[in-house]
């Protein structure tokens, strides 16, 4: 006799809900899927070919788990969208800039490192004990953002959005704000204005996000795999 | 292409509408509903769960477990609730007016 209550709970091993409540649904989804493969049986298929077709009841897990999650989720849309979207975004925005300042203020002095020295390396030295590290630990934030978000069932959209919140107040200051000041300040220096605005996007929009979605694709992908339903029908 | 309100909508008033018979369990339900629509609707478990469960949070209908006497496997059966009664009707005339309006607007009438 198949274990379908194995089988449903490999396949819905994202699903976050109370214990007792999880193994309800696991046991309920599993008598039907027994049922449906019994009838299949009695009416004559061979054993391979009823379970082939009984699991073709659901095309795809990993759906079925977010819309159960969001079904028996007893706090409203609201509360889903805070636990989806919210908690995660606010997650990576806080270790985003926290691990800023704790390099910052931890880290080396940059300017200890180049040795007061006018050359080359004074330039690029902030940028090597500052920032480098920084970018190079941001992956494991977009990670934690995205495996926060997808825990909560949240959609594809809802995982990525909350893995480049952190970079969206520097896009709005190099979108909106610069521009503005630019206008309204006339102390800038307008002349570098261009490229200051290139540059700060490249590097505190782009390079930033670019390094937060590559841990979140990571670990969205790990995380999918381990519901992927092809795994799941071969073991 | 129908929607997924109209769709939902569907659903909702095919499950309450086979659960005032009578309490059933899930692959009952389904069962049901595709033998008495003559195969027109038909829900995978993928389509039956979610809706059953989003159902009982709305308090339309109720599920209990309970353990079959000639197989003994457990299984959870639901039943209509007073709130499930009380939105049957109002469903039932909606989608009665909406039928009753296509079927005015491209003049299909009953074979």
């Amino acid at each position: 006799m198949r274990d379908w209550e194995g089988l449903v709970d490999g396949r819905l091993a994202g699903l976050v809900l109370e214990p007792a409540e999880r193994a309800e649904v696991i046991a309920e989804l599993a008598a039907h899927l027994a049922e449906t493969c019994e009838e299949w049986r009695r009416q004559g298929l061979p054993e391979k070919e009823a379970v082939r077709r009984t699991l073709s009841e659901v095309e795809n897990w990993q759906n079925l788990r977010r819309r159960i999650q969001i079904a028996r989720t007893k706090e409203n849309i609201m509360t889903n969208r805070v636990k989806q979207f919210w908690l995660p975004s606010l997650v990576t925005m806080l270790f985003t800039m926290g691990l800023l300042a704790l390099i910052q203020i931890f880290g080396p002095n940059p300017w200890m490192v180049a040795r007061h020295e006018r050359n080359a390396w004074s330039l690029v030295a902030p940028v090597a004990v500052i920032y480098l590290p920084w970018l190079l630990s941001l992956p494991l934030v977009g990670a934690l953002g995205a495996f926060l978000s997808f825990r909560s069932g949240g959609s594809q959209r809802a995982v990525f959005s909350s893995v480049v919140f952190p970079v969206l107040p520097y896009l709005l200051f190099f979108v909106v704000a610069l521009p503005v000041m630019a206008i309204f300040n006339e102390h800038l220096a307008h002349n570098i204005m261009f490229g200051a605005l290139f540059v700060g996007l490249f590097v505190w929009v782009l390079a930033p996000a670019t390094a937060l979605l590559a841990g979140g694709l990571l670990a969205k992908t790990f995380l999918s795999r381990r519901l992927d339903p092809r795994r799941i029908v071969s073991s | 292409m129908i929607g997924a309100g109209v769709k939902r909508g569907t659903a909702e008033l095919a499950v309450l509408s086979i659960l005032e018979d009578g309490p059933l369990h899930g692959y009952e339900m389904a069962r049901r509903i595709e033998e008495q629509t003559k195969g027109a609707l038909r829900f995978t478990l993928a389509a039956l769960y979610p809706m059953l469960y989003r159902m009982e949070q709305r308090g339309w209908i109720r599920g209990a477990w309970e353990t079959s006497s000639s197989s003994g496997r457990r299984r959870r059966r639901y039943r209509l609730t007073p709130a499930g009664k009380k939105k049957l009707s109002p469903l039932r005339r909606e989608w009665a007016e909406l039928f009753g309006a296509l079927r005015r607007l491209t003049k299909v009438s009953h074979a």
